[in-house]
């Protein structure tokens, strides 16, 4: 059981870590807009396809 | 375009699609089609941006960067979906000078950082307005930053009890497994002062603002719902520390960390909800022009409006918005009054009419004499409306609200009365017994009873199309008495279309003709004859020399493949002063036509009469059904509208036609008459729900109990409502007021358990028979018990709809 010793603190010291890039995420304004990156994603990958088109055709 | 030929229904789309086309960005339409069908028109380009590169409209919200560059956010109006952000991003990014260009989806604000010595503002704006987006900056560090800075906090509140919860329950796993199967005590020990470590901070930390309201409550002697929810934690907490210290066996710091994460979830969901509530009025600030250009001795000036004084004489350009109250003195031309009638069509004014401040120019050019300015304007009364009516707004009385005081008192009542029956046998038993009833009674149902059940009826009705701004309003719903509407956007489309064509000869060449000549003016009327050209799939002939007269009607000269002619189009005034002869039958149609609101217009070629269009406001699909129920239901129902009497009546007399109850109908109703009509009904005892649409509703709509806006309406009258109707369904009232019922019958379900659950538990905490463990399972199960009821509001949603 001596192991539980060593091992609780490390899982405290992970949450905590856990929970500093948490604020660090908010403060980042990472949870401003909980929708529009969700589509900013599938944007650019669109707009490559297109101007690989584009290319292709000319 | 590309080599094909396309139709746009304006020269603004058309203009549109040219610079998204010269951008290279022609795949927002393949993006549009794909994502959203409908889409309202964009809102008019504000025609006086060049007044945002002024150094002294600039300070107010423009920060310079120490790198030499600007940085401001903008307000922008039209924003619908993900392909308006890409679109917006991709556009500004490709111009030389933009260093950042952010749009935020959900708040439609765009941030924006450029270059100031290789690009202006004013441009940006331009290029925004190009495209159909009208931007308006702001200040981010007013009412709406301190917001956001509060709802960052609570989520770091919620993000750091998530994170206790979450570790303490595996060393809850271990305490439980280990009271089952039997563990060393110094493990038991330890485990439990991990706990404590974990739960302390939480406690203290995510729950501090719970607690310092709690003792505020107190101090004051008003029960609010902190009270409860901080008694049961702190209570919990101090038993458990308790216990820990003692080297007693079991402790509840889990239970302690996992109730405040739920209320925390629950609040932040409802802060989310309320957001942008406070920049209604700021957006109204925005629809006031900064600039207006002043005759002066030696000829014209550019000054701040906050200058102007009564008596000036201001120049007013076609598409100018008014910049202050006055009287035309030269000049004539069509004024756009939407803003404060809710009506389209634009009014016509001649010298010695007067103009409202914000309202916009059409086709003339005018010179005005001011009279009021700042804070006496139309407009100025308007936004003190609005923060008037929703300064003084009851806020809905949560029925939980009600209950709480007496349940709190009662608790410490019973808590107390335990512990001094104890205290005379065992001192320990009775601090047990006193402490087990505040635990047992701890208001986790209670807390949970209600925000659950609007976070469920909350859900469901966005899925329906349905979007609930403020969640208390849900409960409110349920009680309401008298349903006031809108007429124009909201009982009516809002917006002109030809609904019956009179033809004497064809029926084509009419509405060819007609389109022709009506392309070169924006009028709504031109607007609707034109869309019916194109609904039918005609081209467009030729035509030139297009003339307008004032009052009457327009003309233009049209090149058909065979002939060419001269087309009038316009009312019986300007037939008779073009010796047009319009028959006997032909006049009785235009006056029924306009008996029965509608417009009727005139076409003619060559002096000779070819028919005539009949265009209206028609009623929205679905508008008498709703009348019909809300008069079903037993509701009362008044009509407001800035139209004439006599329209109103017509209305009026369609819709009482369907029911047995007669309709209120006030017609010719400024703003602030909205606003008074709804507070007499309020005196008079009625809960009233409003529905809207445009700037003009928006103080009636904060006044209203409960309001709900039309989604295609202002961003103004959305923020002052609870309640959004996406797709403008009006049919969707009366689902949205059934969904009121059923959530505060399942609220009213929900307190019963929850009550009920204490009345069973309680005697047995106050005669010491409850056993920790005992306790440790009875907790959560009457939380979830509330959960699971809520959740039942989507089943019996689901149920009415497909009945």
């Amino acid at each position: 059981m001596s192991v539980i010793y060593g091992l609780i603190p490390g899982m405290i010291l992970l949450g905590l870590v856990s929970v500093l890039v948490f604020f660090w995420a908010v403060r980042n304004g990472q949870y401003d807009d909980m929708e529009g990156p969700a589509h900013r994603i599938l944007d650019d990958d669109d707009m490559d396809n297109k101007q690989d088109k584009d290319d292709r055709a000319s | 375009m590309d080599g094909e030929q396309r139709l746009f229904c304006c020269s603004g789309c058309l203009n549109v699609c040219r610079v998204i086309h010269e951008a290279g960005l022609d795949s927002f339409y393949q993006r549009l089609q794909e994502r959203e069908a409908t889409m309202a028109p964009p809102p008019d380009a504000p025609s006086d941006i060049d007044q945002y590169d002024l150094p002294e409209v600039q300070q107010e919200f423009v920060h310079s960067l120490a790198d030499g560059s600007m940085q401001a956010h903008l307000m922008v109006d039209g924003i619908h979906c993900a392909a308006c952000v890409w679109l917006i991003e991709k556009a500004l990014g490709g111009m030389p000078g933009i260093i950042r260009a952010e749009v935020n989806l959900v708040h439609h604000r765009l941030a924006l950082q450029w270059q100031p010595e290789i690009l202006a503002l004013s441009q940006i704006m331009q290029r925004l307005a190009a495209l159909g987006y009208a931007a308006i900056p702001f200040n981010l560090d007013n009412a709406e930053g301190k917001l956001r800075d509060q709802n960052r906090r609570l989520l770091f509140r919620m993000g750091f009890a998530g994170f206790g919860a979450m570790n303490i329950m595996w060393i809850s796993i271990a305490l439980y497994a280990g009271s089952f199967s039997g563990i060393n005590i110094e493990d038991r020990h330890f485990f439990q002062w991990v706990s404590c470590a974990i739960a302390t901070p939480v406690l203290f930390y995510s729950g501090g603002p719970i607690l310092i309201s709690a003792m505020r409550s107190l101090r004051w002697v008003s029960l609010g719902m902190d009270l409860p929810i901080a008694i049961g934690a702190v209570a919990t907490y101090t038993y458990s520390l308790w216990q820990t210290m003692q080297g007693g066996e079991h402790v509840y710091f889990d239970t302690v960390v996992s109730f405040l994460f739920i209320i925390l979830v629950g609040r932040y969901l409802e802060a989310l909800a309320r957001r942008n509530a406070s920049s209604a009025t700021l957006r109204l600030l925005e629809l006031q022009p900064r600039m207006a250009t002043r005759f002066t001795e030696n000829g014209e000036e550019r000054v701040a409006v906050r200058k102007l004084a009564a008596g000036d004489r201001l120049r007013v350009r076609p598409g100018d918005k008014i910049p202050a109250d006055g009287i035309l003195i030269e000049g004539e031309s069509h004024i756009d009054e939407s803003m404060l009638t809710g009506e389209s069509r634009p009014v016509h004014k001649h010298i010695g009419n007067s103009l409202a401040c914000g309202t916009v120019n059409g086709e003339g050019s005018l010179t005005m004499r001011v009279e009021k300015t700042g804070s006496d304007t139309i407009l100025a009364r308007i936004i003190h409306l609005v923060e008037y009516a929703q300064g003084s707004k009851a806020r809905v009385q949560r029925l939980a609200d009600r209950i709480v005081p007496w349940f709190v008192g009662i608790t410490l009542l019973l808590s107390s009365l335990t512990f001094l029956y104890w205290v005379q046998a065992d001192f320990d038993v009775a601090l047990l017994a006193a402490t087990a009833v505040l635990i047992i009674t701890c208001p986790c149902a209670l807390g949970l009873a209600t925000p659950m059940a609007i976070a469920v009826g909350t859900g469901v009705a966005a899925r329906y199309g349905v979007l609930v701004r403020n969640g208390e309003a849900l409960e409110g719903l349920s009680d309401i008495s008298h349903v006031v509407l809108d007429k124009t956007g909201t009982l009516t489309e809002g917006r002109m279309r030809v609904t019956d064509i009179q033809a004497l000869s064809e029926r084509n060449r009419l509405l060819q003709l007609a389109g022709a000549v009506e392309r070169h003016f924006s009028h709504p009327l031109a607007t609707a004859i034109c869309a019916a050209v194109e609904a039918d799939g005609l081209t467009f002939p030729s035509s030139s020399k297009p003339q307008l007269l004032a009052g009457l009607g327009v003309g233009a000269r049209v090149e058909t493949r065979d002939d060419s002619s001269e087309v009038w189009i316009g009312n019986r005034r300007l037939m008779h002063a073009r010796g047009i002869t319009v028959s006997e039958a032909m006049s009785e149609a235009c006056e029924r036509i306009e008996s029965e609101m509608g417009v009727a217009v005139l076409v003619a070629a060559d002096a000779e009469l070819l028919g005539l269009l009949r265009i209206e406001d028609q009623l929205r699909e679905g508008a008498a059904d709703l009348i019909k129920e809300i008069s079903r239901q037993g509701m009362g129902i008044t009509l407001l509208t800035g139209d004439s009497a006599a329209a109103a009546g017509h209305l009026q007399h369609i819709l009482s036609a369907q029911i047995a109850k007669p309709i209120r109908v006030i017609a010719d109703v400024l703003p602030e008459d909205k606003v008074r009509e709804i507070e007499l009904l309020q005196e008079a005892g009625e809960r009233v729900l409003m529905a809207g649409d445009g700037i003009n509703d928006a103080p009636a709509l904060a006044q209203a109990d409960i309001s709900i806006a039309m989604g295609h309406g202002t961003d103004v009258s959305m923020e002052c409502s609870d309640i959004v109707l996406m797709g403008s369904d009006v049919g969707k009232i009366p689902w949205a007021l059934a969904l009121g019922k059923q959530t505060l019958k399942t609220i009213r379900q929900n307190l019963v358990l929850s009550l009920a659950y204490n009345i069973i538990l309680v005697p047995a905490a106050m005669a010491a028979w409850v056993t920790p463990v005992f306790a440790a399972l009875a907790m959560p199960l009457s939380s979830l018990l509330v959960i699971g009821n809520a959740i039942l509001i989507r089943r019996h949603m689901q149920h009415m709809r497909s009945t």
